[in-house]
Parts: C-alpha cells; sequence; structure tokens
C-alpha cells in the first residue's frame, strides 16, 4: 500500500471543509498538485497544502492509504464520498467523517464528532473512542439512511443512531453498527438494520423499527410501551445471518408502527414470527 | 384639562404571537404621536403597543460603541461601521428575523446569500424541532377557521394558551362559537397533556399528567393501543393503561380532533421525535376519524421567517450560504451549536434578544465578536453591541406582511410614525446591502 501523510500545522479556529481529502481526489497527483486542491474554511477558499503538511505518493485507489495525524476536531468531512482505499486518523475528527462513503475504510484512533457515517452506502469505519450524535443517521428529511456497510465504535454512540437505517434482505444489504454503548433513540424509524451494543443502552431503543434487529448486552434504561414480550432466547440469528449466543430476552416490535413487519395476526392474537423487528436485551 | 386629539386605527393586526388578532382598536394621540389605548387586545399584545411609546430606553439615533461607552452616529457612519465588521468576518451569524416583517426577512436572505453568511432564526429555539419532524414524516395540518368551525375535540399538549396566546381559546380553539359547533365550549372536548397543572388544564375537561420528559412513551403507548396491541406495561409516563385506552376510546369517537402543541413537546428530552410521534398518532387517527395538528407558534412572524426562507432559499432555518450555496444541517449551522463552538466571529442581530434566551456559553461567545443589533428599544443584546441601528416596530410604526401560525399571511397595518431617526427593518437591511455591496466593489 502506498501512503500519503497529512499533518496539520494548527488547528483551525474555523471549521475547515475537508471533504477533498479522499483517496479519490488524490490519486495519480503529486504532492504538489495535492497541496494545491482547494478546500473551504469559513467562507474562504484555501489550499490544502495552507493548513497540512504533505509528503508521499499515490498510484491507485484502492492502494492509497492516506494517514493524518494532529487535532482534527475543528475538520469537517474528511473521507465523504469516498469510494475506495484507507485513510487512517490519529487524533479527535470533526462532523461528517466517512459521510456516503461507498467504499474503502475510514479508522479514526480517537474520537468524531456528530454524524459520522452519516448515510453511509459501503466501506467501513472504525472508530476507536467515541463518536457524538447521529452516527450513520440519515440526512434532515431524508427517508433512507445508512444502506451497507459496518461501523465499529469502541466507546460510546449519542443519540439518534443509524436513523431511517434501510437494509434489504432481497437486496443483500445488511447496514451493521457495532458499538460500545448508545443514546437515546437508538435505530429510530429502522427498516433493516443490524445494530449490536456492547454496554448499555439510553431510552427508546428501537422506537418506529419496522424490521431490523437490535441487540444490547448489558442494561436498557428504559424499553418502549409498544414492544412486546416474546421470551427468552439462548441464539439470536440476525438478518443477515450471523449467529449469536448467550441469554437474551426477545422483544418484538414497534408495535406502533402500521407498516411493522411484525405483524399481530388478527385471528389468533400472536405476534408473527417472522426475524423482523426485534429488540434483544441481555438476559 | 389639556384638549386631546385623537385618531383611532380599526382592524389593526396584533404584531405579537403567532395568533396574529386582527380585530385591534388603537387610539392615538395626534399631537404626541403615541398610543394612549388599545382594545380587543390581550395584555401582552396590548404592552407591546404601548412600549412603542417614546421613553427613556427608545433608540432614536444609531449608536457605535466606542472605548465600550455608545456614541450617538450618524445614519451613514453607522452603516459603514456596520458594513466594515460584515465583510471583514470569515463566517457571520446573522440571526433573529422571527419579530419583523416578511420584506425585512428576505432583504435579510439577500444579505446572507452576498456575504456567504450562517441565516437563522428563532425557530431554532424553538418550533424548529417540529419542522425537523415535518421533513421527516410530513404533516396534516389547516387553517385555523376549520377547527374554531368542526372541532369537537381539542388537545392542547405542552402548550399553555391561557399565558402564552390568550386570545387564542376565545378566537379558535375553546370558547368561540363555530359554524358547527354552535354552542361554542359546551360542544367541546378539550384535553389539556402537561406536566403542570397549568391554567389551561384548570379549565379543560379532561386533564392528564404526564411525567416531565416522557411524553413520546406516552405517545408511543397511545399509538400502540390505537392498533389494539395489548401493552405489557401497567402505566405509561405516570399514565394508566386504563385512561390511556379510554383516550384512545374518545380520540376514535370524536367528529373532528385537532392537537395543538408547544414548546412542552418541542424543547423537553426528544425534541422532534415527540413531534414526529405525535404526527404519526395524528395521521393513524385519521384511519378512524379527521384528525389534524398544528404547532402553537411564539412570534408574530416567526411562521413568516420560516415561509420566506424557505421560498428563497428552500430551507427554513440553520441555512449556511458559506459555500455560495445554502446548505441545512440544524446542530450544525444552528445558532446555539455555532456560538457555544466558537465558530463565528462575528453577528448581526435583527429584531431579537438572543442575549436573554440563549445558554450563558453562547452568548459569552457572542459578546467575544463583533457584534450588530438592529433593534427598537434597548435589550441586553444591544447594550453589548457595537453598532445599534434603531429600527421602527414592524405593525406599529410601518407596515409589512405577517404570517399567522397556520401560515395565513396578513397584511400589518401602521398606526403611528416611528420617533427620532427610527427605519424600517426593511430600510436598514436594504441601506446596508448597498454599503456592503460598495465595499466588496460589486
Amino acid at each position: 500500500m502506498v501512503e500519503i501523510k497529512l499533518k496539520l500545522k494548527k488547528k483551525p479556529e474555523l471549521p475547515l471543509e475537508a471533504d477533498i481529502i479522499t483517496p479519490d481526489n488524490f490519486v495519480g497527483k503529486s504532492v504538489a498538485d495535492i497541496k494545491k486542491l482547494e478546500l473551504y474554511y469559513g467562507k474562504e477558499v484555501v489550499k490544502l497544502g495552507d493548513f497540512f503538511d504533505i509528503s508521499g505518493k499515490s498510484t491507485d485507489i484502492n492502494d492509497t492509504k492516506i494517514i493524518i495525524d494532529g487535532d482534527l476536531s475543528n475538520v469537517k468531512r474528511i473521507g465523504e464520498n469516498m469510494s475506495g482505499g484507507e485513510i487512517t486518523i490519529n487524533g479527535n475528527v470533526g462532523m461528517h467523517v466517512g459521510s456516503q462513503m461507498k467504499g474503502g475504510k475510514v479508522t479514526v484512533n480517537g474520537n468524531a464528532d456528530d454524524w459520522a457515517g452519516a448515510m453511509l452506502q459501503g466501506g467501513e469505519l472504525e472508530i476507536n473512542g467515541d463518536a457524538g450524535h447521529y452516527v450513520g443517521a440519515a440526512y434532515r428529511g431524508f427517508w433512507q439512511g445508512m444502506k451497507n456497510g459496518t461501523i465499529k465504535v469502541k466507546g460510546k454512540v449519542g443519540n439518534e443512531t443509524l436513523a431511517w437505517v434501510n437494509g434489504s434482505k432481497p437486496g443483500k444489504r445488511f447496514p451493521k453498527l457495532i458499538c460500545g454503548s448508545a443514546g437515546a433513540f437508538l435505530g429510530i424509524h429502522s427498516h433493516g438494520g443490524i445494530i449490536i451494543v456492547e454496554g448499555d443502552c439510553d431510552r427508546c431503543a428501537g422506537a418506529d423499527q419496522i424490521r431490523g434487529a437490535i441487540v444490547v448486552k448489558g442494561k436498557v434504561t428504559k424499553i418502549l410501551p409498544s414492544y412486546k414480550k416474546i421470551g427468552e432466547v439462548g441464539e439470536i440469528e440476525l438478518p443477515n445471518g450471523e449467529k449469536l449466543t448467550g441469554k437474551f430476552i426477545e422483544y418484538s416490535g414497534d408495535h406502533s408502527v402500521d407498516k411493522n413487519h411484525s405483524k399481530i395476526d388478527k385471528k389468533t392474537g400472536e405476534i408473527s414470527k417472522s426475524s423482523n423487528g426485534r429488540l434483544y436485551i441481555a438476559a | 384639562m389639556v384638549e386631546r386629539k385623537i385618531k383611532t386605527v380599526y382592524d389593526v393586526v396584533c404584531p405579537f404571537c403567532g395568533t396574529l388578532c386582527d380585530d385591534l382598536e388603537v387610539d392615538i394621540d395626534i399631537k404626541e404621536d403615541s398610543v394612549i389605548e388599545v382594545r380587543n387586545g390581550c395584555q401582552i399584545g396590548t404592552k407591546k403597543f404601548f412600549s412603542s411609546n417614546p421613553s427613556g430606553h427608545r433608540y432614536l439615533k444609531p449608536r457605535i460603541k466606542a472605548n465600550g461607552e455608545h456614541k450617538e452616529v450618524s445614519w451613514d457612519e453607522a452603516l459603514d461601521a456596520a458594513a466594515d465588521i460584515l465583510v471583514k468576518a470569515k463566517r457571520p451569524l446573522l440571526y433573529g428575523f422571527s419579530s419583523t416583517e416578511c420584506e425585512a426577512q428576505s432583504k435579510g436572505v439577500e444579505l446572507a446569500e452576498i456575504l456567504g453568511a450562517i441565516l437563522d432564526n428563532t425557530a431554532s429555539v424553538c418550533h424548529g424541532p417540529s419542522l425537523l419532524a415535518i421533513q421527516d414524516v410530513g404533516a396534516p395540518l389547516s387553517t385555523l377557521g376549520e377547527y374554531k368551525n368542526r372541532a369537537d375535540l381539542v388537545i392542547f399538549w405542552g402548550s399553555n394558551p391561557v399565558h402564552a396566546h390568550p386570545r387564542h381559546l376565545g378566537r379558535y380553539s375553546e370558547f368561540v362559537r363555530g359554524y358547527f359547533r354552535k354552542d361554542g365550549r359546551n360542544d367541546r372536548f378539550i384535553i389539556v397533556v402537561d406536566p403542570r397543572n397549568t391554567h389551561t388544564a384548570q379549565i379543560a375537561d379532561l386533564y392528564i399528567q404526564v411525567k416531565p420528559n416522557e411524553d413520546y412513551e406516552l405517545i408511543n403507548a397511545i399509538r400502540a393501543t390505537l392498533r389494539g396491541v395489548e401493552l405489557d406495561a401497567k402505566e405509561v409516563s405516570g399514565v394508566s393503561i386504563e385512561k390511556i385506552r379510554e383516550l384512545v376510546e374518545m380520540l376514535k369517537l370524536c367528529n373532528f380532533g385537532v392537537i395543538f402543541f408547544g414548546m412542552g413537546l418541542t424543547q423537553t428530552l426528544a425534541h422532534h421525535r415527540n413531534i414526529d410521534a405525535a404526527i404519526c398518532l395524528t395521521r393513524e387517527l385519521n384511519d378512524h376519524t379527521k384528525f389534524l395538528l398544528e404547532p402553537m407558534r411564539g412570534h408574530y412572524n416567526v411562521t413568516g421567517a420560516n415561509q420566506v426562507f424557505t421560498w428563497n432559499t428552500g430551507y427554513a432555518y440553520s441555512i449556511d450560504f458559506s459555500r455560495g450555496y445554502p446548505r441545512y444541517n440544524p446542530g450544525e449551522f444552528s445558532s446555539v451549536d455555532l456560538l457555544i463552538k466558537d465558530e463565528v466571529d462575528s453577528s448581526l442581530i435583527v429584531a431579537s434578544d438572543p442575549a436573554s434566551n440563549f445558554p450563558a456559553a453562547a452568548v459569552k461567545n457572542l459578546f467575544k465578536h463583533p457584534l450588530i443589533s438592529i433593534e427598537p428599544h434597548e435589550t441586553p443584546t444591544s447594550a453589548f453591541a457595537d453598532v445599534v441601528l434603531p429600527a421602527a416596530f414592524a405593525g406599529i410604526e410601518c407596515e409589512g406582511t405577517a404570517y399567522r401560525m397556520d401560515k395565513v399571511p396578513l397584511r400589518l397595518r401602521k398606526v403611528k410614525e416611528a420617533p427620532g431617526e427610527c427605519l424600517s427593518d426593511k430600510d436598514i437591511l436594504e441601506k446596508l446591502i448597498e454599503k456592503v455591496k460598495e465595499k466588496l466593489g460589486e
């Protein structure tokens, strides 16, 4: 793998919108060309070389690895829309890291701000710290959020993580999130997301969930009243075929949604045994 | 006794709250050009008319801060200083706009576009969450006349109109006689859902006390019960399941229901998700009967600000022009978040007082950078402003258009002249745009 190294000279006072930093934009360019790439600092157009020391080279997109050092907590949109290659960020990073990316991998060795991996289309986002709110969520007004790919967060994620996540079994799209602990409204309006929480989870997990599975290995502050308890299970089969073992209490829902696939049979009153719309909480 | 010459202006639209009452009568002393009597208005609306009278805290001339003190200057000098601040800024913020008329708001959009600024209105600290929810799941809304003539079940959820919109009850929702509700109050069943036993709750037929910040769970339980699901829980958010079932029956059996919701839903925990759930509930209730909902907007023209911004840029609030085209993301481009993160380097506040309403951390950063205030009288914001541009009261001292909470536009009237050198917000922004263009060499 060919490496390009970026080092932030000084933490910018105003947010720097660095959606230009992707392997797609760097490929086939010399260091001098990369330094000339334009980005927005407030309303001013500046050059990448004004803010970063750059070294290395790039040839093929899938063979490109960008390593960024420094406190990037005021640098937004790194890796937005990228389709291949790798980005490693050593430090905290600002909003929208890896948002709408289609392929490749982004690793953050620090904390990420809000909207990390928002509307992910594919690829992998790994955050070895905490993440802000709206991880993998749909942008305002969009009805289809994260469609594919994986997000791993070692620490906690904020509120409304994976809102409007949109997976599909026939389409073989299984958007997945693994996180340490989660805030409120985890997987709200989920249409087939797979969410695994290693620790605890705040209120209203799986609100308005239509399809998908949420597994919480710790405690949940409060379960929504519209979730119905099914019973205890020893093994879980996730929508993508993966299996998890351990003692879990299975709930179905969200039964307040009209379109819910885990329907209640009007004649027998039983809850449909389909694998959709499930919440598992450690017993 | 000194003889007074009085002029009465009829059918005045009240520029205070979103109810925008249009039947006020205002008596003006012609000689002194001051308001001496307001009829038909509520307490808060009437007070606004009186506050336009000459007083010690009305600004009569533009001011610039020099050596920590305000000094009166000419319009030219003040506009020049203001334009200087805005042109030099890398990330200016334009905030306010909800208590002025639509023509001034559209000038604000123009200025923001020229400057590449961030444009926001007070919806971002009040009914912004309602707009977010509407963008997510749509909204079944109507005009207030429909509710007045048809509604037989009225729910006030997290709103207290007795104090916030005093004439709403008498004009549209509770006591008024409608075409199909000939007996007024007796023809309507009023439900109030609120953590506090408010004065609105005390005149309701049914009061449901919900635990603070747990509205989402209650709406969720109502929705599930409406679908015929037997809930596992015995009690949700402090309300028993029996009571929820009773409520659902009531909702299903009414002829025409409406939910009026206020800041009790939008600004408690879960914010826009409360509205999201309330909208979904309303939508599902339409399988059984006719049901609508309506946000109780606060400022008289905050709806207008959302409308004007939307038809100009596509977005209702929290708009960023820094890339030359409008982008929208509340939480990233909304004023409070920007100020707390210290991401703006100058601000222009139009007809608003963020210093009294924003969190302390945000206000601290607001005062750290150059600040311009377009304001009729002294407020905590204008007192710390570097440039103060004195404005006339829209709807009292100048004409304009305002949108009622149900998005009905009404023409504001001018009842008296503005004192001193005050200009309308629209004129001030127009002159400022000219100055800014001059400085940018356009």
